[in-house]
């Protein structure tokens, strides 16, 4: 076991501790060239501890990293290791060109100009067409590809992809993943972190199975199945099968719709869009980046003026999605607040009478045990209400950020990408709390870009392409995610053709 | 970031060590503050015996007081993410308005004070409108209002000095509106103690109130951390942040006013040259300038600490160069040491 590599990166014994908290403990590994190594786990196992760690933004606490046999610390070496993140960390204030280049200007004077190599690199992700404009101007897609493109142009030696493809759709993640083979097939180092499974057996030559800070198990070969990694990530947990908590729940065909929309439209985006919500079930959007989808989605949360007309229980308009609406944005830098501790970041939408009284003095006592009981009922694992937001795994931080919105008790919850880079104990967790609220006769519209989450945990999809709304599918009908995979493709393809016929 | 699945009588200890930790940091931080103040008075009472003096430390504490008044209001603009650099000009405004509208125009101060309290209000405003609905940053409008003010305050003086106890010549004052007026901040008790103080403390507990156990303070400290956020979870964003600006530009007229009423003469720069010992006051007193941080015992202190050094510098005599150095070096390294103790701390947390 502790024989060193003597061509890539092995990582032996190395241990990080964050105060009391262990977050790799004793971990060995090997990366070798020419191949795609997955990275697997639950989150808060280690996994992105364990990327930082390579990528030099850590040092271990105990142990040490060797490249090619020879000690290495990436933090000298920076220009080794390249990371694509999960949040893309770039220059918003510069174009998508100067964001590529950034860091390899040159010596000379003069302000850098796009190489013709980077130009390449830009076309071949898709993203050539873009290169004059700014990026804080583009979607996360493009974003995130940017950052991608950037990496693969300062030609490093180590690539770290920490869930690179998270809000990507199929065809560019399809891409992407051709990117990164060849990256492998060149040489080089690529460490694949992700929790699409499906990505991990279909892209990975070797998937590590990291649990609680140490590499529980490589598997590669015929035991690299989607099964085989399920059955490793989730040994020891007490999750409940995902299918399960989809369980049959009563529903009257004729209850009152919890929201209604007609003719909402909002120019240049979409169009007479007509939409009920029943309550009692979860209803996911599907689109990909510029559909409409998202933005219909937050448009129902107020922060679009549209037309049309839209009812929610006995108010409309503007003064029923102040009152009954709530909406949990896709990244969780927008919903939660970094100073605040866990308790109050779970009470900072209540106003009185729930955490103020008379001239609006906190009932602090209330708070405390508001916030407790936030936490049970929202299953947030967390030792206590007081300690800072940032010291949760970021599955927690989502349960926070989507408990925050539940306590105002809406009617009508509005989520984006409810378990964007959430691992899957938390998701199944996610999904029980949104089956919960919505069995309290309430509805749940979530913009999702992922079939599989909406298998999971939605009742009906509408795919929303070039502003319009398909007819509902309902979740139901399907014994199997491919079928509806399949479907879903269809409508968005039938939709596309009908614009262009229109 | 492991989960730590430790058997419930394990769990106990890290879960109470965590538990009131953001109170602790902050009470770390304040402790921190005012064992400074101890050790510098120390300091100061070595050199020179003769400073062990309760009629200094009265000095002290009613020389900070229009120091702190204006900190409060600036600690919660920039609690809530901005920045206001109007107030010292705001300070000089209210007092000599006051002057103009009382001594020149013969208003009775009983109408005067709470229309300069009204122009404070609206400078706020002012502020807060053109930040918030227009989006022009805080520093550039208050930069802007800075000069402003100093302007209309050379207009309506007409770059002249007023004291109310020496009228210009052809005027008399009521001397009951003069007594009510010099009696808002005469010296009281046995060590002849300014009412001042009194006012900076009243003012200190509603402030604070207003901070720590409203809800007002409780979204304000939100919106400062993540103003984003706020405004996707529709807190009313726009609204607070102005009424943050409006409590600013009302502490700084108070402040110009009581002054005026200790020193009982204005000019027309009074106050400018504050800005900065304010800002350092709030800046010692654990504020943070990205926002969402910031108490008012902190300032408080901060506001204490400066004093006590400007007072016992001056008295110890060795130039004025050296009272600007240490309020220069003060400033820089209560933020160097902050940073290094929250260090420390965490790593002690391990």
């Amino acid at each position: 076991m502790s024989d060193i590599l003597e061509k890539g990166i092995s990582l032996r014994g190395v241990t990080k501790t964050y105060g009391s908290t262990v977050a790799l403990a004793q971990l060995d590994l090997d990366l070798c060239p020419g191949e795609v190594l997955g990275v697997a786990g639950p989150n808060g196992a280690g996994k992105s501890t364990l990327v930082r760690m390579i990528a030099g933004e850590e040092r271990p606490t105990l142990g040490e990293l060797t490249f090619d046999g020879r000690p290495w610390s990436p933090s000298v070496e920076w220009q080794a290791v390249a990371v694509v993140h999960q949040e893309p960390q770039l220059f918003p204030n510069l174009t998508v060109a100067e964001n590529v280049m950034v860091g390899r200007e040159g010596t000379g004077s003069r302000r850098p100009r796009l190489g013709s190599a980077d130009a390449a690199v830009m076309e071949a992700l898709g993203i050539g067409h873009l290169k004059n404009k700014l990026l804080e101007d583009c979607s996360l897609a493009t974003q995130q590809r940017t950052e991608i493109a950037r990496a693969v142009a300062r030609d490093s030696k180590v690539f770290l992809f920490d869930e690179p493809n998270s809000a990507l759709t199929a065809e560019e993640s399809d891409e992407l993943f051709r990117e990164i083979r060849k990256l492998a097939e060149t040489g080089r180092i690529v460490v694949l972190v992700t929790h699409r499974l499906e990505d991990l057996v279909a892209h990975c030559n070797r998937v590590a199975v990291v649990r609680d800070g140490r590499v529980r198990t490589i598997l590669e070969g015929d035991a690299l199945t989607e099964e085989g990694l399920a059955r490793q990530l989730v040994v020891d947990s007490t999750m409940t099968d995902a299918a399960d908590s989809v369980a049959e729940r009563k529903r009257d065909p004729d209850a009152p719709p919890v929201f209604t929309a007609r003719g909402w439209t909002l120019p240049g985006v979409f169009a007479g869009i007509d939409l009920d919500g029943p309550p009692n079930e979860i209803i996911a959007l599907m689109g990909v980046e510029g559909s409409g989808a998202r933005e219909l989605l937050r448009s129902l949360a107020g922060l679009d003026r549209c037309s049309g007309r839209l009812t929610i229980g006995s108010l409309s308009g503007m003064e029923a999605v102040d009152r009954y609406t709530a909406y949990v944005p896709a990244t969780r830098q927008f919903s939660l607040y970094s100073n605040y501790s866990v308790g109050e970041n779970l009470l900072v939408r209540l106003g009185r009478p729930e955490i103020a009284g008379m001239a609006f003095a906190l009932k602090k006592r209330q708070m405390k045990t508001l916030a407790e009981s936030a936490v049970q009922r929202f299953m947030v694992k967390t030792e206590t209400t007081t300690q800072p937001i940032r010291s949760l795994s970021g599955g927690n931080q989502q349960k926070v950020a989507i408990a925050q919105a539940l306590n105002c008790s809406p009617k009508l919850l509005l989520l984006e990408e409810p378990t964007r880079g959430v691992d899957i104990h938390s998701k199944s967790e996610i999904y029980r709390l949104l089956q919960t609220y919505v069995e309290e006769g309430n509805t749940v519209l979530m913009f999702c870009t992922e079939v599989l989450e909406i298998y999971e945990a939605a009742d009906r999809v509408h795919v929303v392409s070039e502003g319009r709304l398909s007819p509902a599918l309902s979740i139901a009908d399907y014994d199997h995610v491919e079928q509806l995979a399949t479907d879903i493709t269809r409508l968005e393809g039938e939709q596309r053709s009908g614009a262009v016929a229109g | 970031m492991a989960p730590t699945e430790t058997p419930q009588a394990a769990a106990q200890g890290p879960a109470f060590r965590a538990a009131g930790k953001a109170t602790l940091d902050v009470a770390l931080r304040v402790g921190g503050l005012f064992a400074a103040v101890i050790v510098v008075a120390i300091i100061f009472i070595i050199i020179n015996p003769a400073f062990a003096n309760p009629n200094l430390g009265v000095s002290v504490l009613r020389s900070m007081s229009s120091v702190a008044i204006m900190a409060m209001g600036l600690t919660l603009v920039i609690v809530v993410g901005e920045i206001d650099l109007s107030f010292g000009a705001m300070y000089g405004l209210a007092a000599n308005s006051l002057a103009v509208m009382w001594i020149v125009g013969g208003l009775p101060v009983y109408f005067a004070i709470p229309a300069v309290l009204i122009i404070g209000a609206l400078v706020g405003l002012f502020n807060g409108v053109l930040v918030t609905s227009i989006k022009i940053p805080s520093f550039i409008v208050t930069l802007g209002s800075y000069n402003l003010l100093y302007g209309l305050s050379l207009w309506v003086t007409n770059s002249g000095t007023f004291n109310p106890v020496y009228p210009p010549p052809g005027s008399t004052m009521d001397q009951g509106q003069l007594d009510f007026f010099i009696g808002l901040t005469q010296n009281v008790g046995p060590y002849r103690l300014s009412i001042e103080v009194f006012w900076m403390l009243g003012i200190a507990v509603v402030v604070g109130f207003l901070l720590h156990r409203t809800l007002f303070g409780f979204r304000l400290t939100a919106i400062g951390g993540n103003p984003t956020a706020g405004q996707l979870a529709r807190l009313p964003v726009k609204r607070y942040k102005i009424l943050a600006f409006v409590l600013c530009g009302v502490l700084a007229s108070i402040a110009g006013m009581l002054d005026f009423s200790f020193i009982q003469t204005t000019q027309p720069d009074i106050g400018l040259s504050q800005t900065f010992p304010v800002f350092a006051a709030v800046i010692i007193g654990g504020a943070s300038l990205s926002g969402g941080k910031g108490t008012i015992i902190g300032t408080l202190g901060g506001a204490l600490l400066l004093a006590e050094l400007q007072i016992g510098l001056a008295l110890l005599s060795p130039g004025p160069h050296v009272q600007q150095i240490f309020l220069g070096a003060v400033t820089i390294g209560a933020v160097a040491l902050d940073l290094f103790l929250t260090r420390v701390r965490k790593s002690r947390a391990a």
